[in-house]
């Protein structure tokens, strides 16, 4: 329980930071937009931002929106320059990956994995453990996100 | 000696052999290493009987000294065997010990067997070891190979299940008998035993993945899936569904008015996943309507989850309408006009399905969240 308390604190507290950015944005979408993402940047900060899921988070992050890494930076607290070794790192495990990609298409639950994958960020390149310890760990973290925003959302 | 000592020993070593592959199977999570050496152990020794009566001048040096000493050590690794293992195994290696000893063990068995025990940590292998050296002696009949035996008797009290594998690979190596040709096919067909590295690998991979799934099934909702198949899909609609919470509720801050279809998570474009096509089926809507008032009286929660159960949910009725603006679908005409953000009372909430063709499973999915219901605390 007093993990999980404190990671929500600690969600509470990055995603302030984030919103207090101040964004001058008209358009409801982009405003939605600028929320979402301060949030999901201070999700994938919490704790120690060392996992998979949350590595590859801020990558896709930065990378769809340069603009955003200002942002992202403030959140983390530190710059970001482990951008390129994590696609060094991306591109090594897919290519482990890739080399027992036979193994892996010749389950069953392809389907199944193949849709979780998709889910979680990141999830292209781990094979099936990490898979599902990583989804376990972004389950967890979801959770807490959602709590706090809707209990913010019920405050207001 | 030997001759009637070993037909009473045949058809009683096949019920201990199936009595072991019980074992095996029960205990295989438990004690690996101590089970299955003793297995191969039976394999060994059904070829040995078999083999035996053709080739009694192999062993030339068996009839010459049956040293009184070495049952001394026989029945002190017995002991301590006993120790460790059930007591079926510990019959099973007991007779194996007797059907060694009456081959007659020179010397060097005895040494061997000193060295061993002072060696290892382990009181379970030298007992393995010995009956192990004992095979190897039969096998090569060379009682003068000691450095090689012990170098690879040290690599059996550091190994594991593989040691059993070279072993019996080395003895097919060096008798080249067709006794110990068939003993290695028969140690592969072995079931429940793991006779290479790389079904090792896989059954540890398969425990872990085991593990994990035990501990997302405490987390995800709706878990009393045996089937791990269902399992993962539970998951994956578990997290779509979350994902989805979050990016409504980021909206929700903004009043309500959403311009986006929110089904499609972030990462795809919006555009690939066609956005809400409403399914309601207007009869089948008034009982469920009824039936989530009926329980909206008594807690918030459990309405949630008769309504999540059935493939839908609640919202406002402002999101709801600009949902459906936004996605120009036919809708559910709202009851009132003003849901607003915050607490729904019940006849003011609409309720919607949406089906979303982004599941690859097929599966009709709701994931539209009811916003800041503050009863949904």
């Amino acid at each position: 329980m007093k993990a999980r308390s404190s990671l929500k604190q600690e969600f509470l507290e990055k995603w302030r930071k984030g919103l207090q950015i101040g964004r001058n944005d008209s358009t409801i979408l982009e405003r939605k937009d600028a929320i979402k993402l301060s949030a999901d940047v201070a999700i994938a900060a919490t704790r120690n931002a060392a996992t998979r899921w949350r590595r590859a988070l801020l990558c896709d992050v930065v990378s769809k929106n340069p603009t955003n890494k200002h942002v992202v930076e403030q959140i983390l607290g530190h710059k970001l320059k482990n951008t390129a070794a994590t696609t060094r790192l991306t591109t090594a495990c897919r290519r482990r990956i890739l080399r027992r990609g036979q193994n892996y298409r010749r389950r069953k639950r392809n389907k199944r994995s193949r849709a979780l994958r998709k889910l979680v960020p990141g999830g292209e390149e781990m094979d099936g453990v990490l898979l599902l310890q990583e989804t376990l760990d972004y389950i967890v973290s979801l959770r807490a996100q959602v709590d706090v925003m809707r209990r913010l959302a019920a405050i207001t | 000696m030997r001759e009637p000592s070993r037909e009473p020993e045949s058809p009683g070593l096949n019920s201990i052999n199936s009595v072991m592959n019980q074992h095996l199977f029960l205990h295989e999570m438990l004690q690996p290493f101590n089970f299955e050496p003793t297995s191969s152990h039976e394999d060994f020794l059904e070829q040995m009987l078999s083999s035996v009566p053709p080739t009694p001048s192999s062993f030339p040096w068996a009839d010459d000294h049956p040293p009184p000493g070495n049952s001394e050590d026989h029945s002190a690794a017995m002991r301590m065997r006993h120790q460790q293992i059930s007591g079926a195994a510990a019959k099973a290696l007991m007779l194996q010990q007797q059907l060694l000893l009456s081959r007659g063990f020179s010397a060097p068995m005895h040494d061997h067997n000193d060295v061993v025990d002072s060696s290892s940590p382990n009181s379970a292998n030298p007992a393995n070891d010995a009956s192990i050296k004992g095979l190897f002696n039969v096998f090569t009949g060379l009682p003068g190979q000691n450095s090689n035996q012990s170098q690879q008797f040290h690599h059996l009290q550091g190994g594991g299940l593989q040691q059993s594998q070279s072993l019996s690979g080395a003895a097919a190596a060096t008798s080249g008998d067709g006794a110990a040709g068939r003993s290695k096919q028969k140690v592969r067909a072995r079931r429940g035993q793991a006779t290479d590295p790389h079904s090792i690998a896989e059954r540890l991979r398969r425990e872990r993945i085991a593990e994990r799934m035990k501990s997302l099934q405490e987390l995800v909702p709706n878990a009393n899936k045996t089937d791990k198949a269902s399992m993962l899909d539970e998951i994956i609609d578990y997290v779509k569904f979350l994902q989805l919470q979050v990016k409504v509720l980021s909206m929700s801050r903004l009043g309500g008015a959403a311009a986006v279809a929110p089904l499609a998570p972030d990462k795809s474009p919006e555009g690939r996943q066609p956005a809400a096509s409403n399914n309601s089926n207007k009869e089948g809507m008034a009982a469920t309507e009824q039936q989530v008032a009926k329980l909206l009286e008594e807690d918030m929660g459990s309405a949630m989850q008769y309504l999540q159960g059935k493939g839908l949910c609640l919202m406002p009725i402002s999101l709801a309408t600009a949902i459906s603006t936004a996605t120009s679908h036919s809708r559910n005409p709202p009851h009132n006009g003003e849901a607003g953000g915050g607490g729904p009372s019940s006849p003011s909430t609409s309720v919607m399905t949406v089906q979303s063709s982004a599941t690859t499973i097929g599966r009709k999915m709701s994931l539209q969240e009811a916003i800041a219901a503050p009863k949904l605390e």
